[in-house]
């Protein structure tokens, strides 16, 4: 007897989260298939990329390819505008990392004044970023909702211990879209969308970030956490794990070892931004291959190869 | 599906006859499952049952061996559910047409990359050898040439002048090359010999084409999945693998060829990305135009990652680890060699920018208390890394900083280390940053430098010297009326034997009361959970390297003779602690347990119970956590067979499954509890941590939790539980479960007694 494949296309499906407004507005998640697994059957949408542009960028952007790209920008604003024309973009990511209490403590209004900025200079879709301090960011994303209203961008993100405030600004009081972040704990995320839920806040205006690490670096926590948050949403019809899941990868990547060492120091390994590119890569892939609807990533040449896979994919 | 020791037991003739040299046919079948001796040994098992056995043991996909590694043999499609078994590998193409200098420079190339990253050599494995038609001598010399450099080779070649020559070199090489036009030519070349592999467009072909050489008898095969496009490739390398491990197509379970110079455009980035994807997804060779350490620093740390077990915690090895430059000036940070435990640390410490020598101790791959919970990290385990790395001669900063968890065993540790200057850290990795940056571990290591006492000279300790229990003097017990007395019981009832749980090191109270012989809060805690029904108690010393003997001498004095002579489990690393307990031990009410023995480096303690005439609770686990229920009744075994052959009886030990914790190993959950079964089955007494599967919920939801699961084990047979005996649900549960298997004579006060 031949052999017939059986497909493998769920009735549950991943909740379909927009982000921006207008032509250039996006779509995250939506799909019944797992993956790329489109032998199952056609995807909705197509795994999405962010650019990453942190306030600290104009200085921290050394590499000489990554420097060259956005060659010509005087402000961050210049830069997020030129990040829209890497292919693969789909939207842009502002990491307010320079706002972290413990670091550069860059005030808030200095913050939201940026982020006003930049939106008014994108036609993208805007993801905000936090600096990880919790009462910084619930105050950080309350503003930015507020000053970025009828923009619908997304905060990232809400945590365990400020989902209350963040969950009550960003999407109750101003509309915007939250997300939703657990280490690396899929009971954790269950739990997280649930309460954020409990608030009011619509399952559709919730995006999960479930957990990053570069490969090599536990990677395979994050593996197993987005593999069986797939299985739980698409096999067990679990709603609450039904929200598209968007990991950053560049904010990891860079900071390893593999990616800052000279060349100096292990002259074997060769030029350091292009073991950079292949570890942001990889660590992309493998995040998208296990589970991840969007990823936010940092090098044109990393972002390239990556949409060049999903495309090829599709 | 991998047959189950218990499959095989149904088809077996269960008359315990021991002819075969185990002591149970269930033990037989036990072993028969994990492979350890074939099904033939038993006289009595009927040809039917042989027959159905070996169609229903053949595993799902095929382990094929070439080159030097193992390719497939896979039985999941996620690392989550089990554990995967056979890592990619990752090989780099040659063409038979390049010139010698060309080759010359890709072999250097390959040869190149070769490193180390956490106890795995990371290289290239093997050699794409592409016949372009130069030749069969040129083909087979690049074979040889491959070979030499301890490479595995892969010839892709549809000719049999080219086969020949390159069989004629070597047999353990894979000629890609068979397909629906040619492949009774090529396997009659290749079968039995090397392996062949199969090109096909779909899964459907490759079905057709693998059926055809099964028929022919060719079961050395892998699927070169590559198609001519990326998608279809990895329609391929998903579909086969699904088909295989889930529809149970036997026929397509082996493992693949992805051969990325023919797909990725010869683009190195795009290559990255289809070479991870292929990692994570069911690639078992991935073919590469080249490897230069910017992929391979990249490609080989996702591997090692998803093809880590699941059940075992990656570990990094011992060792200093100078971090932001450090030199031997510099002060040393401890912790344990749990991967994720390393890499926040490390992490944290980079960050601070400080110079530090990072001292990684073998804790058997345990987080920080767990370790010092299981004596895995202790002042004789840090004195042992002290002296292996000798870094007495290779630091000359005599600060050490301990994690703040362990703050326990400061004294301790500086006792062993009196050189050195023991500071406490920080609890969290988090707080690193700040603490090394204030350095206030600098005041406070001159602190320990001004105030410690000089070096005494000891006498050199005898390691392993009989205890000597005239020696063991402990304070006077205080006798105290806690209004509390423990009921006489039968030592043989029927009756579910809780083990209250609350005498544990790890609570600070109960530390604080052990390290000064404080009897108070120890014997109210006792008190609580006696007159909660608590039929033994479990007193946990902790690793208790110092005074082990004298304070299980003096808990056990102080419960029993305070309690009735209450039933103990005696719970520590330490040995001798166990034996000088058992030395004052009354046994009216219950032998003393040990708590407790595993498979592993734990044995001995089987040896402990049964020289000093105590139960033992053994522990059906030996490096991390049992797989599945064959590994965990195969351990099982290995302790029954060890307590048997030094006179126990088989119910003297009782069988821990290993409660895992919901939060995290939710769908291994039903493993255990079929564990249970297949203990009482076997009529064996079991008992375990059962309330560490609610570990992390919240406090409301525990006694939930560990009520249902104290029923539902029941029901499967438990015999024992070590719980919270002051967990009013669990108890009721307990007692009414006594009633309905009718052990406990119902009246409408039952739960009153």
């Amino acid at each position: 007897m031949p052999y017939v494949p059986k497909k493998q296309v769920f009735n549950a499906s991943i909740n379909a989260v927009e982000l921006g407004t207008g032509d250039k507005a996006v779509t995250i998640g939506g799909n019944n298939i797992l993956p790329f697994y489109s032998f199952d059957a056609p995807a909705a949408n197509l795994a999405k990329i962010g650019v990453e542009i942190t306030d600290t960028a104009l200085e921290e952007y050394v590499q000489p390819g990554l420097k060259s790209f956005y060659e010509g920008c005087a402000t961050i604003e210049d830069m997020a505008a030129k990040a829209q024309e890497m292919p693969g973009a789909s939207f842009i990511v502002l990491h307010l990392e320079g706002a972290d209490p413990n670091g550069l403590n860059k005030s808030t209004e200095e913050c939201v004044e940026l982020a006003k900025k930049v939106a008014d200079k994108i036609e993208m879709p805007l993801v905000i970023m936090g600096c990880k301090n919790i009462e910084k960011d619930a105050e950080l994303f309350t503003k930015i909702s507020d000053a970025l209203s009828g923009k619908n961008i997304l905060v990232l993100s809400a945590r365990e211990e400020n989902y209350k405030t963040v969950g009550a600004s960003a999407v109750l009081a101003y509309g915007q879209k939250v997300g939703a972040e657990s280490a690396v704990d899929i009971n954790l995320a269950k739990q997280l969308n649930t309460i954020i839920t409990q608030l009011g806040v619509p399952a559709q205006s919730i995006v999960m970030q479930a957990g990053s690490a570069a490969a090599g670096y536990g990677y395979e926590y994050v593996a197993s956490t987005l593999d069986r948050i797939k299985n739980a949403a698409f096999v067990a019809s679990d709603n609450m794990l039904q929200m598209p899941i968007m990991t950053p990868i560049s904010s990891e990547t860079w900071g390893v070892k593999e990616s800052i060492l000279p060349e100096s120091e292990q002259p074997e390994w060769g030029d350091p931004e292009e073991r950079g590119i292949e570890m942001e890569i990889a660590t992309a892939t493998a995040c998208l291959a296990c589970g991840s609807d969007a990823v936010i990533m940092r090098h044109p040449a990393a972002i390239k190869a990556v949409s060049d896979m999903i495309e090829a994919l599709a | 599906m991998a047959v189950k020791g218990l499959d095989i037991f149904k088809l077996s003739p269960k008359k315990n006859c021991k002819e075969c040299g185990s002591p149970t046919c269930m033990a037989f079948c036990m072993k028969v499952a994990q492979g350890a001796v074939p099904i033939t040994n038993c006289p009595y098992m009927s040809d039917q049952a042989i027959a159905l056995l070996s169609e229903a043991t053949a595993p799902p996909m095929k382990t094929i061996e070439v080159g030097g590694h193992k390719l497939g043999g896979e039985t999941v499609m996620y690392r989550h559910e089990k554990t995967l078994v056979s890592p990619t590998r990752y090989a780099v193409e040659l063409a038979t047409d390049m010139d010698d200098a060309a080759l010359e420079a890709s072999i250097q190339g390959i040869k190149a990359v070769d490193y180390e990253r956490i106890g795995e050599r990371e290289y290239v494995e093997y050699v794409f050898i592409a016949d372009k038609g130069a030749g069969a001598d040129k083909a087979a010399d690049l074979v040889k040439k491959v070979q030499e450099t301890g490479r595995g080779a892969i010839v892709e070649t549809k000719d049999a002048d080219v086969i020949k020559a390159v069989l004629a070199v070597s047999t353990d090489v894979i000629i890609d090359g068979a397909d629906a036009s040619n492949w009774e030519e090529l396997n009659g070349l290749v079968k039995d010999k090397a392996v062949l592999g199969v090109k096909a467009a779909t899964p459907e072909e490759f079905f057709d084409i693998a059926e055809k050489l099964e028929k022919a008898g060719n079961k050395k095969l892998i699927f070169d999945v590559t198609a001519d496009s990326v998608k279809q490739t990895f329609a391929n390398a998903v579909t086969v693998r699904r088909a295989a491990l889930v529809e149970e197509v036997k026929v397509l379970g082996y493992p693949s060829i992805v051969n990325l110079t023919r797909i990725a455009g010869g683009d190195i980035h795009m290559q990255t990305a289809l070479a991870a994807l292929f990692t994570i997804k069911y690639g078992s060779i991935v073919v590469m135009d080249k490897m230069t350490y910017a992929e391979a620093l990249t490609l080989y740390g996702l591997r090692q990652n998803i093809f880590t077990d699941p059940q075992k915690p990656m570990r990094v090895e011992e060792g200093i680890y100078p971090l932001n430059g450090a030199g031997p000036d510099d002060p040393c940070m401890m912790t344990v060699d749990f991967a994720l435990t390393y890499f926040l640390v490390s992490g944290e410490i980079e960050r601070s920018k400080m110079p530090v020598n990072l001292i990684i101790t073998d804790a058997s791959g345990m987080s920080v208390l767990t370790a010092w919970a299981a004596g895995k990290f202790s002042s004789s385990t840090v004195k042992k890394t002290f002296d292996k790395l000798e870094i007495e001669s290779k630091i000359n900063n005599r600060t050490l900083i301990l994690p703040g968890k362990v703050a326990v065993m400061k004294g301790e540790i500086q006792e062993r280390l009196p050189e050195w200057n023991v500071v406490v850290g920080t609890r969290e990795a988090v707080e690193i940053v700040k603490f090394l940056k204030d350095k206030e571990y600098e005041a406070a290591a001159a602190e320990v430098a001004k105030t410690k006492k000089p070096v005494e000279t000891k006498a050199a300790e005898i390691i392993d010297a009989p205890l000597d229990f005239s020696k063991i003097v402990i304070p006077e017990i205080p006798h105290v009326d806690m209004g509390v007395h423990y009921q006489q019981r039968d030592p043989n009832s029927k009756k579910f034997v809780t083990i209250g749980e609350r005498i544990h090191c790890i609570s600070p109270v109960i530390r604080e009361a052990m390290n000064t012989f404080n009897p108070e809060p120890i014997l109210k805690r006792a008190a609580e959970q006696i007159k909660a029904g608590a039929t033994y108690l479990d007193v946990n010393i902790g690793p208790a390297e110092k005074n082990g003997p004298e304070l299980m001498t003096w808990a056990v004095k102080l419960l029993q003779e305070n309690f009735d002579n209450v039933p103990l489990a005696l719970d520590t690393a330490n040995k001798k602690a166990i034996e000088a307990g058992i030395h004052v031990y009354n046994d009216v009410n219950g032998k003393p347990l040990v708590n407790s023995a595993d498979a592993g480096s734990r044995i001995s303690y089987i040896d402990l119970a049964a020289a000093n005439g105590a139960y033992c609770i053994a522990l059906c686990s030996a490096d991390g956590i049992a797989k599945d229920n064959d590994e965990r009744m195969h351990h099982c075994h290995t302790m029954l067979e060890r307590g048997l052959s030094l006179g126990m009886e088989a119910t003297d030990l009782w069988f821990d499954p290993l409660f895992l914790v919901v939060k995290g190993m939710q769908d291994k959950q039903m493993d255990v509890l079929n564990a249970i079964r297949l203990f009482a089955d076997e009529g064996l007494k079991s008992t375990g941590g059962l309330s560490n599967n609610s570990n992390g919920a919240p406090k409301a939801v525990r006694p939930i939790m560990d009520s249902t699961l104290v029923a539902m084990c029941i029901m499967q047979g438990l015999t024992s539980a070590i719980v919270n005996p002051n967990d009013r649900r669990t108890m009721e549960n307990i007692k009414t479960a006594d009633l309905f298997r009718n052990y406990d004579l119902y009246s409408d006060s039952y739960l009153d007694f």
